[in-house]
């Protein structure tokens, strides 16, 4: 947010409709954000808050009922900017994007893998499609990069199938294809939610040892808090298709000024904190987004709701990094001080 | 893979065993033996209950049932299917005039509607919801439920009397020696043949495609940066084959079935029409000989299957090897 250098990829306004039986979901409705080079951003929400929907936006992989309404990506490919939501959604320019410069992991590693091929078919075409490489140099390269990615006897397991696998072993299989053309930014929507625990710490450390070596700009969506305290450099806070709180890991898990933020992580048990440590849920679910409330999104289930709160209110920025979109973030600000 | 392929044919000979047993039992159930059907019903009456026995005596179906079955099936594998009973043809000689026939149609037929009801139903599942796929399934449901020997006449009227573009009938005709003069005999009753399991396989691969378009590896695909054509044929085709491959590997039988009416209409000198005329002249030794070799077919299609299906799909293999 400093250096304009520095932004893989900037977000500004981004809306993203979907239209089903002649109603319109505003899934993602103004959403902004930046993208630093070598830097992870975690976009943290509830389910349905349009996390994954605007991971698909950046990527134009969107459903057929959906659309990019408004707003620009734009992506810093060498010296050049690209608006890719000018790109045509599936065309050459938008292709060769994906897969070399920003590249995607996916939730289930057990759905997100062809069964009829094997990994290392998988892997090698997105170097065929993305290099000059030959035949030989392809599989040379797959075996390496399952090799990077800690999988034991890399020659073997690239001609096997993804059955073979074990579901650690295949979210592996689907970083070393999204990192086989050294992305410039990796999204990654909720890679560790169908594995086991210590699974989940095994991946992230992989991912943040290939954000340090090559400089890897990383879009974690993710709605586990401890994931984002352990990873994040910057987070987004999510709610109803906008961006309610945006930071610094440190101002957003510190000091929290949105309401719904820190609702978020109190509703998160702490280790250590023993069995008598208050829970506290965040009461009522998540509005119909046919029927949304007017202002405020999270209102209804706001403890601090005014009649303020009928009209949306503005992203106000507090510091440098830390932006809020509520109107009675100083009242919570002020306790930090 | 050479493993599951031997493991399957294990199966294949006892099943081939069994089911000629019960053909062969079949035939013992129904009501009078060989020598019965032998006399011409004018004789009967004048006949003795001594020469009815004499002529059992004579061909040994005074044996035991098993013994009998056992001489019927180890000449059976030597290649001795026995004579037909209405002008004692071998019917090994039959069966090389017939089974050509009937493969040469039901083979045309079938890769014919392969080809066509794979790639009609990819089309309509990628075009989900157009002109093109709301016709195409109105087709489909035409061509399901309308009867074949329906389309098989309605066929000969247009194509054959009132446009005279094809023959209306016949398989060789004296003077068409070469491939390409028996090109124009084939076409209607192969086309007839293959449109039933067009449809079929249309719908099957339809609606196969748009189950695997939903997967999550088709995106995967396309976050790579593959191009449509990749994504959908490689990625998609190749997943939502295998129930199409099972699909048209059973019809198969049923192909070979189908012919015997299309046969009929067609005139096509084939197995079906040599089994409707068998089955009429209570022609037994004939009528085993094409059961069994449906059978045979029956069993031989499911065994392609299972090895195409294990080609197609490596899941398949698992635990075979």
């Amino acid at each position: 947010m400093e250096d304009k250098n520095n932004i893989a990829l900037s977000v500004r306004d981004l809306k993203t409709f979907f239209y089903t039986n002649n109603r319109c979901n505003k899934a993602v409705n103004g959403v902004s954000f930046d993208v630093e080079k070598g830097k992870t951003l975690c976009i943290v929400g509830e389910s349905g808050c349009g996390k994954s929907v605007t991971a698909a936006t950046i990527m134009q992989l969107l459903p057929t009922l959906s659309r990019i309404e408004e707003g620009e990506i734009k992506f810093q490919k060498d010296d050049k900017i690209i608006n890719i939501e000018k790109l045509e959604k599936n065309g050459k320019e938008m292709r060769e994007i994906r897969g070399s410069d920003i590249a995607m992991i996916f939730q289930d590693p057990m759905t997100a893998l062809n069964p009829v091929y094997t990994v290392g078919f998988q892997i090698s075409e997105n170097l065929k499609y993305h290099t000059n490489l030959n035949k030989k140099e392809i599989r040379e390269k797959c075996i390496s990069l399952l090799n990077d990615m800690g999988i034991p006897l890399p020659e073997k397991r690239v001609d096997e199938y993804p059955h073979s696998y074990s579901g650690g072993m295949r979210q592996r299989a689907m970083i070393a294809m999204a990192m086989a053309c050294n992305p410039k930014i990796l999204i990654a929507d909720e890679p560790t939610t169908a594995l086991d625990v210590t699974i989940q710490a095994q991946i992230f450390e992989l991912m943040d040892k290939l954000k340090k070596e090559n400089d890897t700009a990383i879009i974690l969506i993710t709605h586990d808090m401890g994931v984002v305290a352990e990873l994040a450099d910057n987070v987004a806070v999510m709610y109803m298709g906008n961006i309610v709180e945006a930071g610094t890991a440190d101002d957003v898990l510190r000091r929290p000024t949105h309401p719904y933020t820190k609702a978020l992580l109190e509703s998160v048990p702490v280790l250590g904190r023993g069995k008598n440590q208050d829970i506290n849920p965040i009461k009522g679910s998540t509005p119909d987004p046919y029927n949304r409330p007017i202002g405020c999104q999270f209102a209804p289930r706001c403890n601090w709701q005014t009649e303020s709160c009928d009209v949306m209110p503005e992203i106000t920025q507090i510091n440098e990094t830390h932006q809020v979109r509520c109107h009675k973030y100083e009242q919570f600000f002020e306790k930090y001080k | 893979m050479t493993t599951y392929i031997i493991q399957r044919l294990f199966i294949f000979f006892p099943m081939l065993l069994v089911i000629s047993f019960l053909v062969y039992s079949g035939l013992e159930l129904s009501p009078g033996d060989a020598v019965s059907h032998m006399i011409s019903p004018e004789l009967a009456s004048t006949i003795t209950a001594e020469q009815l026995d004499a002529m059992r005596e004579a061909y040994g179906l005074n044996q035991s049932f098993l013994t009998r079955y056992w001489i019927w099936l180890t000449s059976m594998v030597q290649g001795d299917m026995g004579y037909s009973m209405a002008g004692g043809v071998a019917i090994s000689e039959i069966m090389v005039k017939t089974v050509p026939a009937t493969l040469e149609l039901s083979m045309v037929a079938l890769f014919f509607s392969t080809i066509l009801g794979c790639s009609l139903g990819v089309i309509s599942a990628l075009k989900r919801g157009s002109g093109t796929d709301n016709s195409l399934t109105v087709a489909g449901m035409a061509g399901v439920s309308i009867p074949e020997f329906f389309f098989g006449l309605v066929a000969i009227l247009l194509f054959a009397i009132e446009l005279k573009w094809l023959p209306v009938g016949g398989r060789l005709l004296p003077h068409y020696e070469t491939l390409w003069d028996r090109i124009p005999n084939i076409v209607l009753p192969s086309l007839v043949l293959a449109l039933m399991m067009t449809a079929g396989a249309m719908r099957y691969a339809r609606s196969s495609m748009l189950d695997v378009l939903a997967r999550e590896f088709i995106t995967t695909a396309r976050s790579k940066g593959m191009p449509e054509w990749r994504v959908n044929i490689l990625h998609g085709f190749r997943v939502a084959l295998t129930p199409v491959v099972v699909l048209i590997g059973f019809r198969l039988p049923l192909l070979i079935g189908g012919s015997t009416i299309i046969e009929q209409v067609y005139q096509w000198p084939g197995i079906g029409s040599m089994f409707i005329r068998s089955v009429r002249a209570s022609d037994y030794p004939l009528v085993m000989t094409i059961s069994l070799m449906y059978v045979f077919v029956v069993l031989t299609a499911s065994l392609i299957i299972d090895v195409l299906t294990a080609l197609i799909d490596p899941r398949v293999r698992l635990g075979k090897e």
